[in-house]
């Protein structure tokens, strides 16, 4: 990846990496908010989670070490208050016993106060345990071994952070970036102050990752988003093909639908895992700046961006639409209004050449042409924002929320096809349904 | 995707439990058991040093039985003192497992035996109690991905030639304890088959993963699932689907036939120890695109037979990297 350090400056040509893969056990107290906090901590640090043990655990303690020593953990991320220490120094004996022969050895990190941390770095001997006091320490320090100690290493999640950053500072409200690869899916909701919220889930793309968006999601999850019926077996056979060699963008249009599809999947089912580990998802569907990136962003056409974006994410009021493919400019592709009519109702368009009213009936699903890039407010149907409209204009996203599809084939795959058509994601004309 | 003959490192994982394991430097064979152990249920704690009046740290010196030991319910596991004797007694029949931090004991009850066995001739490089680990020299194919547990036995030629299929009738308990060559595709039910006949595993170009949920749950991926229960071994040395092997790969399965052979399915190799000289080492095979349709490659007598035969079932021309496979009746609205 190129980055450009201002119009007239010469280029920097910076090694941008996913990093090598870091394998993360999750050991934490018997509270909710323990659960999240280690979750939150795997995620912003773009680690693979590879266990989860809590302090409570139903497993016996021959099983909890069995589970560790077969997840083969590079680090062990510990979090639990006092009344945990018990319930969690039992764990680490479970870890000794499991992982003591490990090389090399799991490393313990722990976002513990002093007083449990001394308490446990007796049990976890002769594993090396760090304390950390805040969590940003220690994703720091997790994403540290992720660089395999080379600081010259920039990780993708750390552009990724960067463009929400500079995102949110542009246009002075929450941004979010929404980042597919071939085997990692991120979210990054950036507020102006320069806060973020971060989460990179990893196996979950569209190459490498595809296989695991499948067992996830469950293969009928993801033929579903096809506008047309397709065989399992060699839908299924595609994808487990689709790790075994690097693809480049995809190009004719039975494969981009494919991506399309497990983009769909993996932006929703990451999403689900954000939610989980206690993130504001409410917030990053409401942001009112978007920005695509990854192999989501590189499909030939904006429309498909787009779609995989509100089917995906599901967006919940009027935001700014923005991709960036991995080779090439950012470029601003849509406004999307999202609303929830009951009944017929009107939406008033404001632009500077004037003003329109559009209808809007339950369940469309549509562009309204606006020109190229253009400033405009939207106000009725219980939605009210502003933003710029980019490539394709405004799109006015009528389906509700949650967005559900038919079950029978005969009423889904129409209505899936005119969603494709009605953004120009298939080979035929857009149109507004 | 390459045949090569050098020296290979085998990693062999333990379940937690190890009773013996092989040592370094010891020489070993392809299905000699390199570590047996017993399989462990729920642990019981007892204390330990607190009872002594110990400190944890002097514990070590006063157990009577060793760490990793099995014991029966009342065995002295600790004793202190000697007219006023304190001691530490096994309440269950079982294994001493671990000694805490703290001094106290885990005791857990047997349940059953496991054995691993070794998947590489050669010398034991490493022995603890997570994994044994040998080095040795064999021909090697490293494949795109495996499932179910290791394997060991002789290799088969189950097909007649690299881009016909295995057919679940040409499976049949005579077959028992080797490893089958299925040519450029094996079923799901041929998997099942080979396993009730007791095949020891079975190779071949590419299996649809859609069999392979059916035999190991929806649940598998396409990185492979190496376990160790009583599971059908599978390698898939192309990908997944159907591949036509090429000659660079099929002939040296006909040239190594009757061999002896393992699968090592965390690392999806193919080992199998023969001398025989089966071409250049480094064979760079070529680029090949999953399910091409005709085969790359065919002997010529059998291009000959397929000639005479006429009739002969032609496999179905599988998808293409960009295409995808719509069911027969149906097509995309653009088509419509």
């Amino acid at each position: 990846m190129t980055v450009s350090t201002g119009t007239e400056a010469p280029v920097e040509q910076t090694g941008v990496a996913l990093g090598r893969s870091l394998r993360v056990a999750l050991v934490h107290g018997r509270e909710e908010a323990s659960r999240r906090a280690v979750a939150h901590l795997a995620l912003a640090s773009g680690a693979e989670i590879v266990a989860r043990v809590r302090a409570t655990d139903p497993r016996s303690f021959v099983e909890a070490a069995q589970a560790l020593r077969d997840a083969k953990p590079d680090v062990v991320a510990i979090q639990g208050g006092a009344k945990d220490e018990g319930a969690l120094a039992e764990l680490l004996e479970a870890l000794r016993l499991g992982c003591g022969a490990q090389r090399p050895m799991p490393r313990i990190f722990g976002l513990v106060d002093t007083r449990v941390a001394h308490g446990l770095r007796m049990h976890a001997s002769p594993f090396e345990f760090e304390r950390f006091g805040a969590p940003s320490e220690m994703v720091e320090a997790l994403r540290d071994l992720r660089r395999g100690g080379n600081g010259e290493v920039v990780l993708r999640d750390a552009v990724i952070e960067d463009a929400a950053r500079a995102l949110a500072t542009t246009t002075g409200a929450n941004a979010l970036a929404v980042d597919v690869t071939e085997r990692s899916t991120s979210f990054v909701l950036a507020s102006p102050d320069g806060r973020t919220e971060a989460a990179h889930l990893v196996p979950l793309g569209l190459g490498m990752g595809a296989d695991h968006v499948v067992a996830r999601a469950s293969l009928d999850n993801v033929r579903r988003w096809l506008p047309w019926p397709i065989d399992a077996p060699a839908l299924l056979e595609r994808v487990f093909n689709r790790g075994r060699r690097p693809q480049g963008p995809a190009t004719a249009e039975a494969t981009v639908l494919l991506e399309m599809a497990l983009a769909r999947e993996a932006i929703a089912h990451a999403l689900r895992d954000t939610a989980e580990a206690g993130l504001d998802v409410s917030a990053m569907r409401s942001a009112p700046s978007i920005l695509i990136t990854g192999r989501a962003a590189s499909f030939p056409k904006s429309g498909q961006s787009l779609l995989v974006l509100v089917d995906g994410l599901e967006p919940s009021a009027v935001s700014t639409v923005f991709r960036e493919p991995d080779e090439g400019p950012a470029e601003r592709i849509a406004m999307v209004v999202s609303v929830i009519p009951r009944r017929p109702a009107k939406i008033r368009i404001v632009r500077a050449s004037g003003r329109s009213v559009a209808r809007v009936i339950p369940g469309s699903f549509g562009l309204v042409a606006m020109g190229a890039d253009v400033e405009v407010a939207v106000n009725g149907a219980g939605v009210r924002g502003h933003g710029r409209s980019g490539e394709l204009g405004v799109l006015i996203d009528a389906r509700g929320r949650p967005l559900s599809l038919p079950e029978r084939d005969g009423e889904r795959i129409p209505a899936v096809a005119r969603w494709h058509t009605a953004l120009g994601a298939t080979a035929e004309e857009r149109t507004s349904t | 995707m390459t045949w090569r003959r050098e020296r290979w490192t085998a990693d062999h994982p333990l379940p937690i439990g190890v009773t013996k394991r092989a040592q370094v430097g010891e020489l070993v064979r392809a299905g000699d058991i390199i570590a047996a152990g017993a399989a462990l249920a729920g642990a019981l704690r007892v204390p330990g040093a607190r009872r002594l009046g110990l400190s944890p740290s002097d514990l070590d010196r006063e157990l009577r039985v060793p760490v990793g030991s099995d014991v029966v319910a009342g065995t002295v596991l600790a004793r202190v003192g000697r007219r006023f004797a304190r001691s530490v007694t096994a309440p269950i029949d079982g294994r001493l497992l671990h000694v805490t931090v703290d001094g106290d004991l885990y005791i857990a009850p047997i349940v059953d035996r496991w054995t691993v066995r070794a998947t590489l001739d050669g010398t034991v490089a490493r022995s603890d109690d997570a994994v044994v680990e040998i080095e040795g020299e064999a021909w090697c194919f490293q494949a795109a991905a495996a499932y179910g547990p290791d394997a060991i036995g002789e290799l088969t030629l189950g097909v007649d030639g690299p881009d016909a299929d295995l057919a679940p009738t040409r499976i049949d308990v005579r077959l028992a304890g080797r490893i089958i060559v299925g040519g450029a595709r094996v079923s799901a039910e041929v998997i099942t088959r080979a396993h009730a006949c007791g095949v020891a595993g079975l190779v071949a170009g590419g299996v649809p993963p859609a069999g392979l949920r059916v035999v190991y749950g929806d649940t598998v991926t396409a990185s492979g699932s190496p376990s160790r229960d009583d599971r059908p071994t599978v390698l898939c040395l192309m990908g997944f689907g159907s591949a036509v092997l090429p000659r660079a790969v099929y002939e040296p399965f006909a040239a190594l036939a009757g061999a002896r052979a393992a699968i090592h399915t965390a690392s999806a190799r193919l080992f199998v120890f023969s001398t025989a000289d089966v071409g250049r080492a480094e064979t760079p095979s070529p680029d090949v695109v999953m399910g091409e349709g005709p085969a790359a490659y065919a002997p010529v007598e059998r291009a000959v037979a397929d000639a005479d035969r006429g009739d002969v079932d032609q496999e179905e021309p599988a998808q293409t990297d960009e295409e995808l496979s719509p069911s027969p009746s149906d097509r995309s609205p653009s088509e419509r």
